[in-house]
């Protein structure tokens, strides 16, 4: 038995740290921990809940549209506000964009260098590279001299000797197993990739002003005005540049990341059997195609249980809680509790370890508190949310985009549907969806192009901005799918300022501890039966976390308790 | 009671930095309160119009006007006559410290008639200490927004870094604004008082700001606050 | 083994980049400097000298905002940053090592190469319990920060949190967050390079700027270079002229907004807020947050997320009548408030004056001295 940690956890965003368990080569208990805490949502208490948006939105600033997408929506939930079409549409071109350009940056950059060894690229024939790239995808730049340079240009940087963020990795271990061609067409790809989400993302720059952190959201709309007649707004000339970026988004995912995600697992097909996880997913689903109070979704809303899809239930928002039993907060009745984040209370009470230190002291039926995440759980069951569970949420309830995908994919790697349920099933669900949404992006430049051409130029339901216009006292909720999974926001509003705010986080939800019963989360119960070779080099583990898109900053947060005394946290 | 005695209170330097200090405090309320709220807009090209352009122009040179003629009046509690001095604003002598309660008592209906001073009364000298205080943070605030936007190698622009003693530029605003409020409801207070001193006193005050002079009783002149206070002989210095 | 030392323009002969680019990259840079022209020659100069200069990058209490941004860099993107003008020894988010590798690249630079390598921190560093709000390997932020900062040519503190604490040190700041020059005082050659996010451009442009006059520029008060934080949005934003002529948006989406008229009765902080937004723009260019319809927040301010808010109105609320009060409402109130005691007052005088006259009496009153 040995212990093994990795932290930081790196190519994430925030503080991951994972302690596991080892005994001959596998993986036979794991604990996750996130390092860092805020308490963001102790911060929101009193604000104008119009400003909420941009507090929240600096929850994350990889993902960094989405809590300020679920905080308008829970804010517009509580006051009855509605978003004119126009909003809608600049919302879902938002929305998709961020999906897009996350899954393909977290593919190239923040995951490939897991499965893909730079260093043997400069082994490579560029010849060979080139026929193996035009073997699987007609993308131009595939010549034999274009990779002879991207090689030559790796080697002139590791001849500099100042390895920078590349130095001390992994490098050689036994678990690479791409051959050198492979590798060098990743890290030529890996390259573009970097161009690549530059450019698609000015689409957030058009339409929110800069990215990260747009800065375009209202409750009750979008400032971006439309206007086809004016040089100050969106008009022909924008809409145009947005369809020029969504050709780039869906070109370069067809034609290079959707291709290299099936090259690259198909030399890693056993990884179709490791990270299997808890086995239940939620979808809160995504891109409302209409603009009542419950729209109909392009990505449906639902929950399957036990790997079952031959049902998908309809989600309850009643059965979602959280326990703290070994999170570094304490409940009033006792950290056995389960609470619904409307009734949820939090005081941070760290009881780890003072640090500097080297182990948290865990063990299998621990009672000790080791994260600042809680454990969310739906109807008392640990859920995997993400890519992976929408994908299998629209497969179960038969889109018919996702089914032709899935399908597609799945009979190129030959293996079958029960293959999903995996570290690799997840990687190749965030390709299956980047595709889905590159493809539907252009719709809604459409959309927005016909509401101009029919003169609705409306973006904002001007009649709820004035707090005048609210009711004394109103509670809301707002639901997003972002990159990393289901994501809801709860607040309450008091005479015009914010009473309680809640956030329940993908990453909450994926890389949170135990609960009160032990169940473990979803990143630990799909760490256990990874085999790891060399205990020195745990890239193992590094590839099934990383195939949750770990994006911790989210994760942690404060469920302030409504009754609760802000003195009571104030630590300093 | 014997016959008034014609007075010169208010010199040239007084009467003159008053004035300036009214019309510059009204330019700069009405054009302050414009720049903070722009309630008057415009439609048509952007070029045609320098509504809110002029409104600061405006607002900038009447700030210089004040804050010229606030320095001129301090100066002048240290050369002008004794009416003019600065410690008939802080009350440090014994003679003006006892007139005070008197005053409000004035000013509370406990008594008819006020004790007798010549210049400003006791309470009214203290109130301008306030005042005094106001303006010197209106002009500090005002500095401090006006050298943010001073070009880096303007001297103006040190201005700027006093900004993290009001909590930065958008702290410093908001005490700048609501010193509008504030001045502005002194100078109801100020014209009212002055009125009423004006109407009991029957000594001119209102004119006095316009030529100088004031009508006393002779013992106003004699000793201060002699209507209430024990002590003959004490002028008030 | 450190290979021998390679001329940068080699370096980018054999990458396939020529000359006329290379002096691109540099007039752009010395645009971004807002330097004369004839700079960008000394600036390939000493560019294209230059080992490359080890940089450390801290995240802390972060949201990975700033590094987010690093990756739009444009003028040179970030894999020419990475491949080319840093050598990136330590960046959590970006490397390839993890764990104890990672912390060991770390490590090891800071002991062999003391005052050699430039710190770059995103994110506030907490003070609270003990340093167990924020821990990298078992190790509190707040220790790595004093080991690195304090070793370092220079510090980079970037972004809002990092400068001024950011929203974690947002009121209640349940954590006791701290920018760097408070958590660490007395660290050397400290640069703030504010905003939420900082803007790629500018951090850039500073680097560039130490490489090629090897000195850090002229900072304001609050220790930002005034080439980018010397002026502030509203004096060059484009609707600058909207605001003079007295031309406003009153309404999201009314003629005026959609005309680009001035947003200052929308809230917008661009007047005291200092940053090159509208002239960098971000993401290459494309956009700046005004461009697109929304007020500035503020962002580049110390505490702007207290100061700056509410971000829709212009002013904040009077202390004691709520957040969302009104300054003129309440000041307008209160004079007239003041203006009806007076004029109580007023009708009290003349009323006994009017009783005196009826009844005479002693004009001195009841005299407790002599009259």
């Amino acid at each position: 038995m040995a212990r093994v940690v990795v932290d930081p956890v790196t190519r994430i965003e925030g503080h991951l740290r994972i302690e596991a368990e080892v005994d001959a080569g596998v993986v036979r208990d794991a604990w996750s921990s996130s390092t860092m805490f805020r308490g963001i949502e102790l911060i929101l208490k009193g604000r104008d809940p119009r400003d909420a948006w941009a507090f929240t939105q600096r929850i994350c600033g990889v993902c960094t549209t989405v809590h300020a997408v679920a905080s308008i929506r829970a804010v517009e939930n509580a006051i009855g506000a509605a978003p004119p079409p126009n909003a809608r549409l600049l919302r879902n071109l938002i929305i998709g964009a961020q999906a897009v350009q996350d899954h393909v940056i977290h593919f190239y950059h923040l995951h490939a260098l897991d499965w893909v060894d730079i260093v043997s690229a400069l082994a490579a024939d560029p010849a060979k590279t080139s026929s193996l790239a035009q073997s699987i995808s007609d993308w131009p730049l595939s010549s034999p001299t274009y990779f002879a340079g991207i090689r030559d240009r790796v080697k002139g940087f590791v001849d500099r000797g100042q390895l920078g963020p590349f130095a001390n990795a992994y490098w050689g271990h036994p678990a690479y197993r791409l051959p050198p061609e492979a590798n060098l067409m990743a890290v030529a790809h890996y390259l573009e990739a970097l161009d690549w989400q530059r450019e698609v993302i000015k689409m957030h720059a058009v339409l929110g002003g800069k990215n990260p952190h747009l800065q375009s959201f209202l409750v009750g709309g979008m400032a971006t005005p439309v206007d086809p007649d004016s040089q100050a707004a969106l008009n022909a000339g924008t809409i145009a540049e947005l369809q020029r970026l969504v050709a780039k988004a869906r070109d370069f995912v067809t034609r290079v990341y959707i291709p290299d995600l099936v090259a690259v697992a198909s030399f890693y097909k056993d990884w179709a059997g490791h990270g299997r996880g808890v086995g239940n997913y939620l979808a809160y689903g995504e891109y409302p195609n209409d603009d009542s109070a419950a729209p109909a979704l392009f990505l449906p809303r639902g929950v399957i249980r036990g790997r079952d899809l031959a049902a998908v239930e309809p989600f309850d928002p009643a059965k979602v809680t959280e326990y703290v039993a070994h999170s570094w907060y304490q409940y009033q009745q006792g950290d056995g509790a389960a609470l619904h984040p409307y009734q949820g209370e939090t005081s941070p009470a760290y009881t780890g370890p003072t640090p500097p230190y080297d182990l948290l002291g865990l063990d299998s039926d621990t009672d000790k508190k080791y994260s600042w995440l809680k454990s969310p759980r739906y109807d008392g069951l640990p859920m995997e949310v993400g890519p992976l569970a929408r994908m299998l949420v629209a497969y179960a309830s038969g889109h018919a985009r996702v089914k032709a995908l899935v399908g597609a994919v799945l009979t190129r790697l030959g293996v079958g549907p029960e293959a999903l349920f995996s570290t690799l099933g997840r990687v190749a669900a965030r390709g299956i969806e980047t595709q889905v949404l590159a493809e539907k992006m252009a719709d809604w430049v459409d959309g927005l192009a016909a509401n101009m051409a029919a003169g609705d130029l409306r973006i904002h339901d001007n009649s709820k901005w004035d707090p005048a216009s609210w009711p004394a006292e109103a509670m809301g909720a707002g639901f997003h799918e972002a990159p990393r999974g289901a994501l809801g926001h709860w607040v309450s509003i008091r005479n015009g300022a914010i009473d309680n705010y809640q956030c329940v986080v993908p990453s909450t939800w994926n890389a949170g501890p135990r609960d009160a019963k032990g169940q473990r989360g979803p990143y630990e119960e799909a760490l256990i039966g990874t085999p790891v070779a060399d205990l020195g080099r745990p890239v193992e583990i590094l590839r099934t976390v990383h195939s949750f898109d770990p994006c911790m900053a989210c994760g942690v947060h404060v469920v302030d308790g409504r009754r609760r005394e802000v003195a009571h946290v104030r630590v300093r | 009671m014997s016959a008034l005695v014609r007075v010169y209170v208010w010199e040239v330097p007084v009467r003159v930095t008053h004035w300036l200090i009214v019309l510059s405090i009204a330019v700069l309320s009405v054009t302050g309160f414009y720049i903070g709220y722009p309630f008057v807009t415009v439609s048509g090209p952007a070029g045609r119009h320098f509504v809110m352009g002029w409104t600061k122009v405006i607002h900038m040179w009447a700030a210089w006007v004040f804050l010229g003629a606030v320095f001129v009046r301090i100066i002048w509690m240290f050369t002008g006559n004794k009416y003019a001095h600065w410690d008939k604003f802080i009350p440090v002598h014994r003679s003006r410290l006892r007139g005070c309660w008197p005053t409000i008592k004035f000013y509370l209906f406990a008594l008819r008639k006020p004790p007798g001073f010549v210049g400003h009364n006791p309470v009214a000298g203290a109130t301008y200490v306030l005042v005094f205080g106001l303006y010197f943070v209106a002009i500090a605030t005002g500095l401090v927004l006006r050298g943010a936007s001073a070009e880096v190698e303007s001297p103006l622009r040190w201005f700027a870094s006093w900004a993290p003693l009001f909590g930065g530029l958008q702290i410093a605003r908001w005490i700048h604004h609501a010193l509008l409020w504030l001045l502005v409801g002194f100078a109801v207070h100020h014209v009212y008082s002055s009125v009423l001193m004006s109407t009991i006193e029957a000594n001119g005050t209102i004119e006095s700001i316009f030529s100088g002079y004031k009508f006393v009783p002779p013992e106003d002149l004699q000793y201060s606050g002699y209507r209430f206070i024990d002590r003959k002989g004490q002028v008030d210095e | 083994m450190r290979a021998p030392r390679r001329w940068l323009t080699s370096e980018f002969e054999r990458r396939g980049i020529s000359r006329r680019e290379f002096m691109g990259f540099c007039t752009t840079m010395a645009a971004a400097l807002a330097l004369p022209s004839a700079a960008a020659a000394q600036i390939a100069r000493a560019v294209g000298r230059a080992e490359k200069p080890i940089l450390i990058w801290l995240e802390f209490q972060d949201c990975a905002g700033n590094t987010e941004s690093f990756l739009r860099a444009s003028r040179p993107t970030a894999a020419e940053v990475v491949l080319d003008v840093l050598s990136l020894d330590y960046h959590e988010t970006v490397m390839a090592a993890a764990g104890e590798q990672s912390r060991a690249n770390r490590d090891r630079t800071v002991a062999e190469r003391p005052g050699g390598y430039i710190a770059v921190v995103e994110g506030s560093i907490p003070t609270g319990a003990n340093g167990a709000y924020c821990t990298i390997g078992g190790e509190s932020a707040i220790d790595i920060a004093r080991k690195v900062c304090g070793n370092a040519a220079a510090t980079i503190a970037l972004g809002t949190c990092a400068t001024f604490g950011g929203l974690p040190a947002a009121a209640p700041n349940p954590t006791g967050a701290l920018g760097v020059a408070d958590a660490v005082p007395g660290v050397g050659n400290l640069i703030n390079l504010s905003a939420c996010p900082a803007n790629v451009e500018n951090l850039t442009a500073l680097i560039v700027h130490y490489l090629t006059f090897k000195r850090w520029p002229p900072l304001d008060h609050y220790r930002r270079p005034l080439f980018a934080y010397g002026k502030s949005i509203h004096d060059n934003c484009e609707r600058r002229a909207h605001y003079d002529a007295g031309q406003y948006v009153e309404a999201w989406g009314d003629a005026g907004h959609r005309a680009g008229y001035c947003l200052y009765k929308m809230g917008c902080k661009g007047p005291v807020t200092f940053q090159n937004c509208p002239n960098v723009r971000w993401n290459g260019g494309t956009n700046w947050p005004i461009g697109c319809g929304h007020p500035c927040i503020g962002c580049a301010e110390p505490d702007f997320w207290d100061r700056m808010t509410p971000f829709y109105q212009h002013l904040m609320g009077v202390p004691g009548f709520g957040a969302g009060s009104n300054i003129d409402t309440i000041g307008g109130l209160a004079v007239l408030g003041v203006g009806a005691a007076f004029a109580g007052h007023g009708v009290i005088q003349i009323m006994k004056r009017a009783a005196d006259k009826a009844e005479p009496v002693v004009p001195n009153g009841p005299a407790k001295g002599d009259a």
